[in-house]
């Protein structure tokens, strides 16, 4: 079946509340204002980019570090590597814990992958942020409460998927990523008004589907 | 969640009959944590209650002891405390002893130094010694050669001298007629410190001078007075040469009592010749109370000048009382 939600897993969540100066200077926290980390794996590399996010809104803390590993979670060097590692960091260790619950819960019942064929092989993220976080405004060069479409695909759908998605509604292109990235996939982040975005995701979706049903145009 | 509806959405649009599967459960946000107390031992009921030790200390100090915690926080209730007892403690330093007080109530109005209330605070040197037109007033009007010379001041809470000073000045001064003392002119110096006794002492010739003044305001005190005792008063005594009462107001020593108590220590400074910490009050425990004795203090109740759990407004925003 198409469309099916691909659920992200949440592979390691973990404190550290009192960390040495030269690893949150290395993780890219001040020292003067933070005193706590909070830190997490998962095997969904941009559901946690937009899960971070949805974190700043829910407590006071800051997004240090936010990486994908190289080839995505198929080639993670461990269980608990997934794709990506995120940091959060507060002065309270408090905002951490509050952080890190909103990251779960926006990770295990909201941002997910879609499988856009029918074993769900092409895995699509058609995400609609309604409203941004201070993280990936800043990260996209709009204002907190901005809306965004974070739209991800395989570098061919999504190639072919991001223009779809620009002529389907009135949006424009806040950055473009195009292969090879970290986890070799492609995508854009757009921004318009709430409607446009979700047309905007929605053309993108349904492009990705419509290249994965048709691969060979020269046959 | 939104991105989920859509999806729906395009599946019924691109001609899919299966509906997409339900998402899964919200993750439960668990309650807030209530309020926690600090525990010895495990055997201690994991902290849900105030221990049975910090409810007995609390009883006898307006201190905030046995106040629990929320997360790395302080219970509402307690943070109200703390500023409205602060907030008593600001009022009362920055209240002013009004220019007329003194010779409305019939006392020989006097002043220090000082020029206003903010060089009062920042000046404690001018504080301890009499301006010019206050030293003559001083060597106009003041009875001479005397044993006791009270002298009522604003000290660091005008509040409380407003509040108990007269009560006091009177009951201390009668405790003192009563024992066959001379007493001086009844004065009241504005912006004054401790020292300000010396030079005033020294000016009417007295055997003791005594100044009864607002003690610095704490949280749980703004209305406090202090007495300062001075054997032989002159420029140039130290802290060591005096004796002093703290705490004389309706909650710990009322004026009453202290007037009767001052005396004695009086009497004692008379008889000996001396004050501060060569004055031997060890035969008096009978007239000053266990504080003479230096020995075991029966712990007195504290009631708080401030009690905000007693408003109703309080109470209802304190929803983080100990189950």
């Amino acid at each position: 079946m198409k469309l099916e939600p691909i659920t992200p897993t949440v592979l390691s969540v973990q404190r550290l509340p009192a960390p040495t100066e030269a690893v949150l200077r290395a993780y890219g926290a001040d020292p003067s204002r933070h005193t706590s980390l909070g830190l997490i794996t998962c095997d969904q590399d941009d559901s946690t980019y937009v899960a971070l996010d949805e974190a700043t809104k829910h407590a006071n803390i800051d997004v240090v570090f936010a990486r994908s590993f190289y080839a995505g979670a198929g080639s993670a060097s461990g269980p608990l590597s997934g794709e990506i590692l995120g940091v959060i960091a507060a002065d309270n260790p408090d905002d951490i814990d509050e952080g890190l619950r909103a990251i779960v819960r926006c990770l295990e019942h909201d941002a997910c992958f879609y499988g856009a064929n029918d074993d769900g092989s092409i895995a699509v993220f058609p995400h609609v942020i309604s409203s941004l976080g201070h993280y990936l405004s800043a990260e996209a060069g709009l204002a907190p409460g901005d809306c965004m479409a974070y739209l991800i695909a395989p570098p061919m759908e999504a190639s072919m998927a991001m223009d779809a998605a620009l002529k389907a509604a009135d949006v424009r292109a806040v950055k473009i990523f195009a292969p090879p990235t970290e986890t070799n996939f492609a995508g854009a982040w757009l921004t318009g008004s709430l409607d446009a975005c979700e047309a905007a995701a929605m053309a993108f979706l349904e492009a990705c589907v419509r290249v994965g049903e048709a691969p060979r145009h020269d046959r | 969640m939104r991105t989920r509806q859509l999806v729906a959405q395009l599946r019924a649009d691109l001609g899919m009959a299966a509906p997409l599967p339900p998402p899964p459960e919200v993750t439960r946000i668990p309650a807030p944590p209530s309020r926690i107390f600090p525990v010895k031992s495990a055997s201690d009921r994991a902290g849900a209650a105030m221990s049975a030790f910090a409810k007995d200390a609390a009883q006898h100090t307006t201190a905030l002891v046995g106040i629990g915690c929320v997360g790395t926080r302080y219970a509402t209730d307690v943070v109200l405390q703390f500023q409205a007892e602060l907030a008593v403690a600001h009022a009362a330093v920055a209240a002013e002893l009004p220019e007329d007080w003194a010779e409305s109530r019939g006392m020989l109005p006097l002043r220090s130094r000082v020029g206003d209330h903010r060089e009062y605070l920042l000046r404690p040197d001018l504080g301890r010694r009499l301006d010019a037109a206050s030293l003559a007033l001083l060597r106009s009007r003041a009875k001479r050669d005397i044993d006791v010379q009270p002298i009522l001041a604003d000290g660091l809470s005008a509040v409380a001298t407003m509040g108990a000073g007269v009560a006091l000045l009177e009951a201390f001064s009668d405790a003192c007629r009563a024992r066959g003392w001379s007493v001086g002119t009844p004065m009241c110096a504005r912006f004054a410190r401790v020292w300000l006794e010396d030079e005033i002492g020294q000016e009417v010739n007295a055997r003791v001078a005594v100044i009864l003044l607002g003690e610095r305001p704490g949280l749980g005190t703004g209305d406090g007075l202090s007495a300062y005792l001075v054997h032989g008063p002159q420029i140039g005594r130290t802290d060591g040469d005096r004796n002093m009462m703290s705490n004389i107001h309706a909650r710990g020593v009322p004026p009453q009592q202290a007037g009767a108590r001052l005396a004695v220590l009086v009497g004692a400074m008379l008889d000996q010749g001396r004050s501060g910490v060569d004055l031997d009050l060890s035969g008096l425990t009978r007239e000053l109370g266990d504080a003479a004795s230096g020995g075991y203090r029966a712990p007195q109740e504290r009631v708080r000048l401030v009690d905000m759990s007693s408003q109703p407004a309080a109470r209802t925003m304190n929803r983080e009382t100990p189950r």
